[in-house]
């Protein structure tokens, strides 16, 4: 689910953080820049890990500010194609189920990854499993297993500078997962812990 | 920004939960606070780790780090991957059922001792949540480690 990323980059320290010790701002500069961010093919950004090596720092001409030259560790969450997480049912519609977990909403499982015998019930909103006559919901909020199947990357660098293209750009999602629940052990937590 | 290592590591669950309650501590020790989107993620993935069924939520922790090698041995006989092995640390299948979730083809690769075999290991290297009955102490137990 999280691996470890090696980044090399240059770390900018304004006056204005300069009673900070020097590793102290180095961490928040790149905690700052890059922590809840997702970067294309690697995935979304927990925070630094460790400091590998920094230069010394040198001062910008006319800016005051130090620049430091850094190569870091960056926990990622990018689970692999095949895993199997937790995470909580958000919402249903007639395509699917959308998951989140807490710290990452993308997710959504298409009702052709639902097991057989699952229909939508309209009235509910809810994806229902029918086992023997007995109608178990997918119910918002509820805790389940899903397994990778997909993930789909977009690049929010916009079509133009314009508003409208900007706005578009920043509504895609950077990274998303494609997941599925068509294994047994997978859906719905209580239906498979009560024992 | 230049990308050195794409990925150098994997990391578990226990690991991710680990490093974050330390730093959310020594932050606090030393009274500062991260950038605001950091301060923001951390608190939703320890909640995240922290939901039941999530072993992570159990109160006292079921187990730290040091589980991971001793699973790795016990496990070994079972040819395991190592994808299959992290998932196992995370989810905890204290099931069949649950097991099936993280094994790949479970059923052509053991027999049926052999499952439960692998669940007793997880069991008893990585425990299990006690019985319903007792449940409701550790709800209480789980409410006051949050902030």
């Amino acid at each position: 689910m999280f691996i470890l990323t090696k980044i090399a980059d240059l770390v900018q320290i304004t006056p204005s953080q300069f009673d900070q010790q020097s590793h102290i701002a180095i961490e928040n500069n790149i905690n700052a820049k890059y922590s809840n961010r997702v970067i294309q093919k690697i995935g979304l950004c927990i925070c630094m890990y460790d400091l590998l090596w920094a230069s010394e720092g040198l001062i910008g001409h006319g800016t005051g500010l130090v620049n430091v030259n850094v190569e870091f560790r960056m926990i990622v969450f990018r689970p692999f194609k095949g895993e199997t997480l937790f995470g909580k049912i958000s919402g249903a519609t007639q395509e699917g189920l959308s998951i989140h977990t807490k710290f990452f909403d993308d997710i959504f499982v298409s009702y052709k990854e639902l097991p057989e015998n699952t229909e939508y019930d309209h009235n509910e909103k809810a994806w229902v499993w029918v086992v023997d006559e007995e109608r178990m919901h997918y119910d918002k909020n509820e805790m389940v297993r899903f397994q990778v199947i997909d993930e789909t990357w977009r690049d929010q660098i916009p079509d133009s500078a314009e508003e409208e293209a900007l706005d578009k750009a920043k509504k895609l999602s950077p990274y998303s997962i494609s997941g599925t629940m068509m294994k047994e052990g997978l859906g719905i937590c209580l239906w498979w812990d009560e024992s | 920004m230049k990308i050195l290592e794409a990925q150098s590591a994997v990391l578990t669950n226990i690991e991710v939960y680990k490093f974050l309650n330390d730093q959310a501590k020594q932050y606090h020790d030393q009274k500062r606070r991260g950038p605001a989107n950091l301060e923001t993620l951390r608190k939703e993935m320890l909640q995240y780790f922290e939901s039941h069924p999530n072993p992570l939520s159990q109160k006292p922790l079921p187990y730290d780090t040091s589980a991971i090698p001793k699973l790795i041995q016990r496990l070994r006989p079972y040819e395991i991957s190592k994808g299959e092995l992290a998932m196992i640390i995370n989810m905890r299948p204290t099931s069949v059922a649950n097991l099936n979730a993280v094994l790949e083809d479970m059923e052509e690769r053991f027999g049926e001792d052999q499952q439960q075999e692998i669940v007793d290991i997880v069991i008893e290297v990585l425990g299990q949540f006690p019985p319903p009955a007792e449940e409701e102490d550790q709800g209480d137990a789980m409410q006051t480690t949050e902030e």
